[in-house]
């Protein structure tokens, strides 16, 4: 689908986010390796896919080239910085937000566009935010 | 030499006897803790028990500026995740992933991981030369495979046999270089016949190495 936004993983913040983009009007798909992560998408009008992201056959086979945003939110770092690579190196894409629990691994995306989310900095910045507007 | 091994059980095992040298300094970092202490019964090798697609644990090992790094586990991302690291953050010099999944070779190759290795892909590939390339003793590449160096020995029943250079009108897209007749080495001209048993030495581009055998073999 020409435009649609993909999301890789199914998880609680990927059905989300699917949900919240879905509900926005853009054109979700949400792709998982099991059939049963999709139960979270409770009243979502989008697509979804049941297949291995990690094999680029499957990526082609939903014309993830034409996207204009893929969101990675697996539960496996090293899956999510594969991925976030394959989408910037080989389909050149332009938007492409993955979520990161080691902090360490940012320094892989360093000369991209991609766009780490980082749970861990978020709780830090929210703590320093809240402590600041107390003080 | 300094060679880094990431992970694997009896491949990690294996290759550590084979460079565990006075030239090399091996340095191992495995998530398996009884693989560890199987693995640091070698002499003089540093054993580390830690996560290599982790910054903290690939420091603790110190393998900055390594020359080489193999990545041994079963799991293709990991493996790929844990050259990434070596090479972007610790300079490593050279990353070797082992791959499960053979389409994950050059996949990984064109991500930046210097080379690759699949066992079904390598059975592949020699399948296939098996098949195709009978009577084909060598074949060397030179150029990044631009040009490949052939050998073929002649058979009596090859169309080019027992006939001189100039009747055969050999394919101007290759040449043959040189021909070993035991124990002589000839540079053939036009007037050169060759002789079963010959062995022909031919320059070619890979894209013609077929064409050049099917021509050698049945005159076509």
């Amino acid at each position: 689908m020409k435009d649609s936004v993909i999301v890789i993983g199914a998880g609680k913040l990927g059905a989300k986010l699917a949900r919240l983009l879905n509900e926005n009007g853009e054109n979700v798909l949400v792709a998982d390796k099991q059939s049963d992560a999709f139960y979270k998408l409770d009243d979502f009008s989008g697509f979804t896919i049941v297949g291995d992201a990690t094999d680029l056959d499957f990526l082609k086979s939903i014309d993830i080239e034409d996207s204009k945003m893929v969101i990675i939110t697996t539960n496996d770092d090293n899956v999510n910085i594969f991925l976030a690579e394959v989408c910037f190196y080989i389909f050149a894409i332009k938007k492409i937000y993955v979520r990161l629990s080691d902090t360490d691994k940012g320094k892989l995306l360093e000369n991209t566009s991609i766009k780490g989310i980082y749970p861990f900095n978020l709780s830090v910045d929210f703590f320093c935010q809240q402590e600041k507007e107390t003080r | 030499m300094t060679i880094v091994i990431a992970n694997g059980g009896h491949e990690a095992d294996y290759i550590i006897k084979m460079f565990n040298n006075k030239k090399n300094k091996i340095i191992v970092i495995n998530s398996d803790e009884g693989m560890c202490s199987y693995l640091a019964t070698s002499d003089k090798i540093s054993v580390i028990h830690g996560n290599p697609t982790k910054k903290y644990d690939l420091s603790v090992a110190n393998i900055d500026n390594a020359d080489v790094f193999v990545a041994l586990s079963s799991n293709d991302i990991d493996n790929y995740v844990a050259c990434k690291m070596a090479k972007k953050i610790f300079k490593v010099k050279k990353t070797i992933a082992i791959v499960r999944n053979p389409k994950n070779v050059s996949v990984f190759k064109s991500l930046g991981i210097d080379a690759a290795i699949s066992g079904t892909y390598l059975l592949a590939e020699s399948i296939k030369s098996e098949t195709t390339i009978e009577s084909l003793i060598k074949t060397l590449s030179l150029e990044e495979n631009k040009i490949i160096l052939t050998e073929i020995v002649v058979k009596e029943k090859y169309a080019v046999a027992n006939k001189t250079l100039a009747e055969i009108h050999f394919p101007s897209t290759a040449n043959i270089s040189c021909i070993y007749r035991n124990p002589n080495v000839i540079i053939p001209s036009g007037k050169t016949v060759i002789r079963p048993d010959d062995r022909l030495l031919i320059v070619t581009t890979p894209n013609r190495q077929e064409e050049i055998q099917e021509f050698i073999q049945e005159g076509k």
